[in-house]
């Protein structure tokens, strides 16, 4: 089989999978779907590793295949094919997601156990990785489009997973609505680029682009920055960001796949596929180099002040992607796309232990509330720390390797980057400290009640309530579920995260500065037009910026243990000190303030003014009400002849009668 | 004899029927007038025909005669049925088809 | 090809009906249903032997009809009006079956209504000419007049009387538009009276005379559509009309006013079409706004299809008049979709009303995901599909209708593509309100019956199904209604696919296209050269 028809098979097992779930909701029995869903995932990364070697028998300059399988829409000029594209890059992007993907559903198989909506989550999850991975493999943009939203509809279905929770549903309607603005975005972006150079395939596109296009030709900047829209949407940058933390509603093995791992790496990725563009437009790069560097710091600063753990992790996603934007967007692709796979990995980690211990709280999710749950969760605890370590880029793990070697392209391309890269390297101080303010607060410290019941063998178990507001669940539909499940009693969750542990410390050795190359080999053949790929900083010059990527990571831990484990109280004190500040980054900056007031307030009214004034005094008023005044009058005069007394009938006849005789009579003499 | 006498005639009698249809009350009397202008045209086209020389105005006489029988049931028809149902015999009180 | 297929094919269900009316209760709406699904397999087979690659008529009948005004019994089938025809009879069969089992009253009368309407709506689609258009179109009226008046809910009177006189100017202005065009073209040819759609577009009026004969015909259409200002009967038709009626009322009927400006408006007045462009694109805009914000502001389900509606035949409109090929097949396509869409919408809000102890109000549902799952995952994909979700059929319309306009007239489809973004909070709110959040206080009862399963399944699976493979559609009506549009975009000096190359930084398309030349359109003299540009 050729690689090709093995990436067929690398969509076809999740769809399967997404199938036999939904349509066997009630006819499969306790776990079967969970296992249903990871069997057809792993499928698919099982094929997407016979992708791999297929593709790593062609030689260098044969390995990006396009395959079609049938004719989409054709019509008009407008030609678009279903059709996958499968090269190095795209490779990549199926074994990160299909890999990541597989183990996340192992996880969700204990994890999710007690939900009642089992066998639709699992079906939700598989859609989301056929989505996925549509949307890697696509070989046009207009599929690319097709798979774009398809992940942005699953991320909605499993934010407002659990439906009956109104925050979760308003979360899931903000999620679906920036993304579809995204989606406009890219529709529009993809329009530009049709419109000079007459398709939509990737091929032809780049292929055409240097002939038609000038470098930064104004339409061709529209245009990338048209896909830069796109890709913030789904990325969380600013300012189309807000979306990402509300996110954080859906199930942990959600947030830990889909709003961490997989879909919001999505814009990086689009923009590492269409680097052939925004190398012809360097202002649009900029700009996503701008943005980049700008979300990565404010996200990293709310996370120093958030208090629910998965929010500081997904402010951590945000700024973790902001990093990758940066990195494609200065054109150190292979830099980008590693850290897109180590971020894949740690992140993935890191929400997953943070799932076992919010399950190990029962439900509760604030950092206020928890403490000194090493000792009863030395397993979380290890994976934790695996993960925070990577997030946090201590020397020699896996986040280590791919941020710095970020930052190094970043600062080797002089000028302006020369800011970003210290915005990178300020950013990543406060990285070290937020990861590890997490580690500190959660598991060290005194032990909150739950884990001295942990620790005496009984897990918590409480009525469920709304982490958010407090109210209490809808129990008579069960979502969630009663019970929950921690990584130290079953076996799927551990399963699923030791490996990722081991990736998220060891995975830096694909890119050791000077050592190793295998990513950027790999990826090479994606990126061999690229005026780039064989510009980047001396080992010297990545060698001083690990170290001092290092220093300051150890930096940012040693501050954290500085105020977190050795003067306690003395982030109260900071906090009442900068209270300005502080209320600042826990209003996140004050977006949703300013999105409510600009955006959802003006709709609103512009409803209610439509509702009230044009509809009933217009188009009710003047024009229904006119015409209907205008037959009312008409009608009136025209009833007015008809008396209903005959004798007046009757005289009218005459006199109608004799005036038609008399009209003849005088027209014929 | 001069066929303007059987005209001046005619037009004598229609204009006393259509006077009786204008100006009486009774259904009884103004069906009387409407068979009158019937009978008033129908004198009209014998006395065309005979002066013509063919047979088509006495076809339209005889077609007249038919329509006025009919138009006799029908209306004393109606005026019966209002008498049964003891409404007033009153042309004047008959408006129901006022819009 | 069989020369009398389309007269059978429109009047078969009519004459199923009237067989029906005569045999017994319990039979007689059968007869009537197995009348519209006879159609729908006639189409079906229409569908098959359908010659793609031709952009002529085909399966055409051409007798006189009133040989003294030159009026011709004219009917034919090509890519512009075939799947029109096919949602036709495609809707027409869940419509016809959920009355069947669900209208209690008056049965009979009520399915020989529905099948009078069927004939009426297949005879406009297939009429190629312009008076026999005008009959089935008037023809249409009837039933709905009776229909609602007689089956209504609520203000039902008041509604069928707005509905009525609404529908009925629009039709009296067309009449006479249709009236001063055969009568003006054969003065000015100088040959026999006709009403042929296809001679009256051969020899296209003075661009003065289309302008005000454009107008007549467009008021009917827009009000037909609907599109903002002439909306006004909307609102309350939606709510007074009974379910069945509903779904082809809003899913087919209008769609006959959009698909006549593609058969008949623009290609008979080009010059006009291209004069008018930029109001129509005025009008389809605000549609799309106006229509989308009080969509969303809506707290019944119907009002917001109906609302949804206006917005999703304002995409058609700007589609049509950005008078670009893409355009113009990006709104077939979408006429086809939407009207599937809201057919399904329209069985699931009868659900969901039944759901709700009766209540059409948003307020009462919510949470009903629970209970009835089927319905909510149906619900969810008919509503994404709604929205426009790329990966669905609406999407593929959507697509082509913005690349056509972007292409034309580039402001317009900026501003029409906020529409996008706001038809994904409507679509989603709707779904959530009735499905998700807490219980309503009054939800009560289980997941969808057999009858309701019976008609929404079958309409998810075509919408599914021409999701995957758009091409269907596309494949068959290329030929035909891209034609439609070539004498207006040449008019309106828009050269269509041949683009200018990008020469300058910022590119043409930055300017406004078609600007020039339409001033020199207005001494009227591109006329002459539209008429040898054939």
């Amino acid at each position: 089989m050729t690689a090709t028809s093995w990436g067929w098979l690398v969509l076809a097992f999740p769809l399967a999978g997404t199938v036999v779930c939904a349509l066997g909701w009630r006819a499969l029995p306790g776990r079967a779907a969970g296992w249903i869903g990871s069997l057809a995932i792993g499928a698919s990364f099982a094929a997407a590793i016979a992708m791999l070697l297929g593709l790593l028998d062609r030689s260098a300059e044969e390995r990006s295949i396009v395959d079609s399988a049938y004719t989409y829409a054709s019509t008009a000029g407008f030609e678009v094919d279903m059709a996958i594209l499968v090269d190095p890059l795209s490779v990549l992007m199926c074994l990160v997601v299909t890999g990541v993907s597989f183990l996340i559903h192992v996880y969700s198989v204990a994890y999710m156990e007690s939900d009642r909506g089992y066998p639709r989550f699992f079906a939700y999850l598989n859609f989301f990785v056929f989505s996925m991975l549509l949307l890697v493999l696509a070989a046009n943009f207009v599929v690319l489009i097709v798979g774009w939203a398809f992940v942005g509809a699953a991320s909605y279905l499993l934010i407002s997973y659990w439906y009956r929770r109104a925050t979760a549903t308003a979360a899931g309607i903000k999620a679906f609505v920036i993304n579809v603005i995204g989606d406009v975005g890219l529709v529009i972006g993809a329009f530009l680029l049709f419109d000079a150079t007459g398709a939509l395939d990737y091929a032809t596109v780049f292929g055409q682009a240097p002939g038609v296009f000038e470098v930064n030709d104004g339409q061709l900047v529209a245009a990338c920055v048209l896909l830069l829209v796109g890709a913030f949407a789904k990325s969380a940058q600013i300012p189309l960001h807000t979306w990402l933390p509300d996110a954080m509603e859906g199930p942990t093995p959600v947030s830990a796949l889909i709003h961490a791992a997989t879909m919001v790496t999505a814009g990086v990725y689009l923009i590492a596929r269409t680097h052939p563009l925004f190398e012809l437009a360097p202002a649009a790069a900029d700009v996503g180099a701008i943005v980049g560097a700008l979300t990565l710091l404010v996200a990293a600063t709310i996370a120093l002040v958030v208090t629910d753990l998965k929010r500081v992790i997904a402010y951590s996603t945000m700024s973790q992607i902001g990093y990758m934007v940066l990195g494609v967007s200065v054109f150190a692709y292979s830099a980008g796309m590693f850290h897109l796979m180590t971020h894949a990995f740690f992140k993935a980690l890191l929400f997953m232990a943070a799932g076992s211990v919010i399950a190990a709280m029962a439900g509760e999710q604030s950092l206020d509330r928890m403490g000194g749950l090493r000792k009863a969760m030395p397993f979380t605890y290890a994976a934790f720390l695996a993960g925070a370590l990577a997030l946090a880029a201590f020397p020699f793990t896996a986040g280590f390797f791919s941020k710095d070697e970020i930052l190094a392209y970043t600062l080797d391309r002089g000028g302006l980057y020369v800011v970003l890269a210290g915005v990178g390297y300020l950013a990543a101080l406060m990285t070290a400290f937020y990861a590890f303010r997490m580690v500190f607060r959660v598991f060290h410290g005194a032990p909150c009640p739950e884990a001295i019941e942990l620790e005496g063998g009984l897990l918590h178990h409480a009525d469920p309530v709304n982490p958010a507001t407090g109210e209490p669940e809808d129990t008579g539909a069960g979502f969630p579920g009663p019970e929950h499940h921690v990584a130290e009693r079953s076996w799927p969750m551990k399963a699923a995260m030791a490996p990722l542990a081991l990736l998220a410390l060891g995975a830096g050795v694909l890119q050791v500065p000077g050592i190793t190359h295998m990513l950027e080999t790999f990826l090479e053949p994606t990126f061999a037009g690229s005026a780039f790929v064989h510009e980047g900083p001396s080992d010297s010059a990545e060698y001083a910026g690990m170290l001092a990527g290092g220093v300051i990571s150890l930096a940012g831990i040693g501050l954290a243990a500085l105020l977190y484990l050795r003067r306690r109280g003395a982030t109260l004190r900071l906090r009442d000190r900068l209270a300005g500040v502080h209320d600042f980054l826990a209003r996140k900056w004050y977006f949703d303030e300013l999105y409510d007031l600009t955006v959802v307030r003006p709709f609103a009214a512009a409803g209610r003014f439509g509702r009230t004034t044009v509809e009933s005094a217009f188009v009710q008023g003047t024009l229904v009400g006119g015409t209907v005044g205008l037959v009312r009058a008409g009608g009136a005069l025209a009833r007015s002849v008809q008396t209903g007394a005959l004798r007046a009938y009757a005289a009218l006849l005459l006199v109608g009668a004799t005036a038609v005789v008399l009209y003849f009579l005088i027209g014929a003499s | 004899m001069d066929i303007a006498w059987f005209v001046v005639l005619s037009a004598f009698i229609f204009c006393i029927g259509a006077a009786g249809v204008l100006t009486r009350r009774s259904p009884l009397v103004v069906l009387l007038c409407l068979e009158l202008m019937l009978n008033a045209g129908n004198l009209a086209l014998i006395a065309f025909a005979r002066m013509v020389g063919n047979q088509e105005g006495h076809v339209f006489a005889l077609i007249v005669m038919v329509i006025a029988a009919c138009e006799v049931v029908i209306g004393l028809g109606i005026i019966v049925a209002m008498y049964r149902r003891r409404l007033p015999i009153d042309v004047d009180s008959m408006s129901e088809l006022r819009g | 090809m069989v020369d009398v297929s389309l007269s059978v094919l429109i009047f078969l269900p009519l004459a199923a009906a009237l067989v029906g009316a005569l045999a017994p209760p319990r039979v007689g709406r059968w007869v009537a249903v197995g009348g519209s699904v006879v159609a729908l397999a006639y189409v079906l087979v229409i569908l098959e032997d359908f010659s793609r690659a031709s952009a002529a008529l085909q399966f055409t009948t051409d007798v006189a009809w009133i040989s003294e005004l030159g009026v011709r019994y004219s009917l034919g089938v090509d890519g512009l009006n075939l799947f029109l025809i096919l949602l036709t009879a495609l809707l027409w069969v869940p419509a016809m079956v959920w009355a069947a089992l669900r209208v209690a009253d008056r049965p009979r009368l009520f399915m020989f209504h529905m099948a009078l309407a069927e004939t009426a709506v297949l005879g406009a689609f297939c009429a190629q000419d312009l008076a026999l258009f005008v009959v089935f179109f008037d023809l249409m009226l009837v039933p709905f007049y009776f229909l609602i008046g007689g089956w209504g809910q609520g203000e039902r009177v008041a509604a069928t009387t707005k509905f009525v006189i609404y529908t009925l100017v629009g039709s009296l202005l067309m009449l006479a538009g249709a009236v001063a065009l055969g009568v003006l073209t054969a003065s000015e040819t100088g040959n026999e009276l006709t009403f042929s759609i296809r001679e009256l577009a051969q020899s296209p009026l003075p661009a003065g005379t289309q302008n005000w004969i454009f107008l007549l015909f467009a008021a009917a259409f827009l009000v037909k559509a609907p599109a903002f200002p002439l909306h006004g009967w909307v609102v309350d038709t939606y709510r007074a009309t009974p379910i069945p009626v509903l779904v082809v009322l809003s899913a087919v009927l209008s769609k006959v006013g959009v698909y006549a400006f593609l058969r008949i408006v623009l290609p008979v007045m080009p010059d006009a079409s291209a004069t008018f462009q930029e109001p129509m694109l005025v009008v389809a805009v605000i549609s799309i706004l106006y229509g989308s914000v009080l969509a969303f502001s809506q707290s019944e389900p119907r009002l917001v299809v109906a609302y949804s509606s206006i917005a999703q035949l304002g995409f058609i409109l700007l589609g049509i008049f950005a008078l670009d090929e893409l355009g113009a097949q990006g709104a077939l396509m979408q006429m086809v979709n939407h009207g599937l869409v809201v057919a399904a919408l329209f069985f699931i809000i009868a659900a969901l009303t039944a759901r709700a102890a009766g209540s059409p109000s948003l307020e009462q549902m919510g949470g009903m995901a629970l209970r009835a799952p089927v319905l909510a995952a149906l619900f969810l994909i008919v509503a994404l599909a709604t929205l426009a979700m790329p990966g669905s059929p609406n999407f593929v319309g959507e697509i082509l209708i913005l690349f056509g306009a972007l292409e034309e007239q580039l402001v317009y489809a900026l501003v029409a593509s906020v529409g996008v973004a706001l038809a994904a909070v409507y679509g989603i709110r709707l779904l959530q309100r009735s499905m998700h959040n807490r219980v309503g206080p009054s939800v009560e009862g289980g997941d969808l019956g057999r009858l309701d399963l019976g008609v929404i399944a079958p309409l998810a699976a075509v919408i599914v199904a021409l999701g995957v493979y758009p091409q269907l559609i596309l494949d068959r009506t290329e030929a035909a209604t891209t034609a439609k549009v070539t004498a207006a975009a040449e008019s309106a000096g828009q050269g269509g696919r041949d683009r200018p190359a990008i020469e300058a930084p910022g590119g043409p398309i930055f300017e406004e296209p078609g600007a020039d030349p339409r001033t020199e359109l207005d001494g009227g003299e591109s006329h002459a050269e539209v008429s040898e540009g054939r």
